[in-house]
């Protein structure tokens, strides 16, 4: 149903790095898991059903709001890993 | 009574009001039962340090005419509900070390009121599970059995007010994780209406399915802290204003969807439901036989749409601007070895799953038709709460299970059959303890679920008052 090139194809798109072993167990669950949730397929999509309710735009007025107190942007800034000034040091993206 | 610690928020109330006992008095008896059961229970994660000024600053509230129902009492907040300045890992190596920057709104609303905040509960990873055995921190035991587990993911909160160690807490319930732990520890667990309250401030899971609501151990404070903490916020577009709740309200009508109790369920918590249904029956309510034709499926639909929104929303991991962060060979390589460092097993697997229902190839197939099923749902319990006052069935289909008795994914995910629902519909569930079942020579507790209308809080609050 799901083999282990498919699951390593997942873990690369959802930025995880897995070892063999657990490669191996995510096979036999996946196929469990893929076995039970399938059932939906039994489900008939009628027109009439597919728009989920009530979505539709909540605006607020364009004015700027404090919402902690205290100087939340020094805690933001507080929590970069890497923190040189008020600049968050991030890994060179275009390399030569 | 003895043990200030177990009043219920109401009765603590009144004996505040009228000058009986202080804050300082109930957050030392809490603090009592903490010392001398946390180090068993792992019900918190961390105790705050600062408990008696809180509880001094409340009573000094008092002193200068404050008079809130919260004022002064001591609640346990589970950790992945963000208190400015303290830390919040959602039971996450990822969050180990992180600090909150600002108040949650239920928090905010919350210290207004001037209630104590004792600590951060034990949960589930990311509210990831029902049994609070996916905490990267330990699992948290229930009281009334310590060889077995609490329910999740709000275990902790369950195990923190059904242990004595705080008077109340909030939850958070994505596919029942305030309702299950409420049953398992013999506690009352509201899962508000979708948008009754402000999700500003919890660390998401999954967007359309989350609220955050009391775990308590009566209606009145169920009713209480629900009305504390609701309401539309600027900050949450999806949270809603509803007409306040009132207390006058006769539950008629219970439907019970008989079809879905026929298999696998628990015979003794089946007795126990029944003989509950029969106390409403004396006490005037007519049970109906429903039909919920679509709910067979809830389960199925549920573990489609909850990890494609939890892959989403944990997209935001990538130890670049907070949390866990590690270094790789390349960009990408930091990325995935932070995460998968940062990540326990059970979130990896809902990750890859969601990534996996919302692929190119697989959207139409899982997603798209979740999607409809779900809708088809909705209609179907609005059809039949539009004809009956509330819904009634177990909250769990069994007792508390022994701690790591469900070894695979999908036998946990089963525990979730009654609850999920009522997420996927936006409709409020409560979960209010019945009889107890008899296991190991031990009572272990049992919840009855009932489900009203959007908005039906006060006829859930109704009909609880009519079972406890």
């Amino acid at each position: 149903m799901i083999s282990k090139a498919d699951i390593e194809k997942l873990a690369e798109l959802s930025r995880l790095k897995l070892d063999e072993s657990e490669i191996a167990g995510l096979e036999k669950d996946f196929s469990a898991i893929l076995e039970y949730v399938g059932q939906v397929s039994a489900v008939t999509v009628d027109g009439s059903r597919e728009a989920a309710p009530q979505l539709h735009n909540v605006m607020r007025d364009d004015v700027a709001v404090q919402n902690a107190p205290g100087n939340a942007r020094e805690s933001l800034l507080e929590a970069f890993p890497r923190r040189e000034g008020d600049y968050d040091v991030v890994r060179q993206i275009i390399e030569k | 009574m003895d043990d200030l610690a177990r009043l219920s928020i109401t009765e603590a109330s009144k004996k505040l009001a009228s000058g009986e006992i202080s804050s300082l008095d109930l957050v030392r008896a809490c603090k009592k039962n903490i010392d001398a059961r946390n180090g068993d229970l792992n019900a918190y994660l961390e105790v705050f340090d600062d408990l008696e000024e809180q509880a001094k600053e409340a009573d000094a509230r008092r002193a200068r005419g404050e008079s809130h129902p919260l004022l002064g009492i001591p609640l346990a907040i589970k950790d992945n509900i963000l208190i400015q300045g303290r830390r919040v890992s959602a039971a996450s190596k990822m969050l180990e070390n992180y600090t909150a920057s600002y108040d949650a709104t239920v928090i905010k609303k919350l210290k207004e009121a001037g209630a104590v905040f004792m600590g951060r509960t034990n949960l589930d990873e990311f509210a990831m599970g029902g049994s609070t055995e996916n905490s990267a921190f330990g699992p948290t035991r229930n009281p009334h059995d310590e060889a077995r587990v609490a329910g999740g993911s709000s275990g902790g909160s369950a195990s923190a007010v059904a242990a004595g160690m705080a008077l109340g807490a909030l939850g958070t319930d994505t596919g029942g994780s305030i309702r299950e732990p409420a049953s398992f520890c013999g506690i009352v667990g509201l899962k508000p209406t979708y948008g009754a309250v402000s999700r500003h401030g919890l660390i998401a899971m999954g967007s359309s399915l989350d609220q955050a609501g009391p775990m308590v151990r009566t209606l009145e404070d169920a009713q209480l802290l629900f009305d504390t903490i609701r309401g539309r916020d600027l900050f949450d577009s999806t949270s809603i204003d509803l007409t306040p709740s009132t207390s006058d309200l006769t539950p008629k009508k219970i439907g019970v969807p008989r079809h879905l109790l026929q298999k696998g369920g628990d015979e003794d918590v089946l007795r126990s439901f029944n003989a509950s249904l029969d106390a409403l029956k004396a006490r005037g309510a007519e049970i109906v036989d429903i039909e919920l034709p679509s709910a067979p499926l809830a389960l199925a639909v549920y573990y489609i749409i909850m990890p494609a929104e939890s892959s989403t929303n944990l997209a935001r991991f990538d130890g670049v601007r907070y949390g866990l962060s590690l270094s790789g060979d390349s960009l990408v390589d930091d990325y995935a070895k932070t995460r998968a460092a940062g990540f326990g097993p059970e979130v990896r697997r809902r990750i890859m799953l969601g990534t996996y229902v919302l692929s190119a190839g697989y959207y139409d197939a899982y997603y798209g038709k979740a999607t409809a099923a779900r809708a088809k749902l909705r209609e179907e319990y609005n059809d039949v709460l539009a004809r009956v006052d509330v819904i009634a069935t177990p909250t769990v289909p069994s007792p508390a299970f022994k701690i790591g008795e469900k070894s695979d994914p999908l036998s946990m995910y089963l525990a979730d059959i009654f609850t999920v629902t009522a997420n996927l519909t936006g409709h409020p569930a409560l979960s209010v303890p019945i009889a107890p079942v008899a296991r190991d020579e031990k009572d272990l507790p049992v919840g009855i679920q009932f489900t009203a209308a959007h908005g039906g809080e006060s006829m859930l609050f109704a009909v609880g008052k009519m079972v406890q």
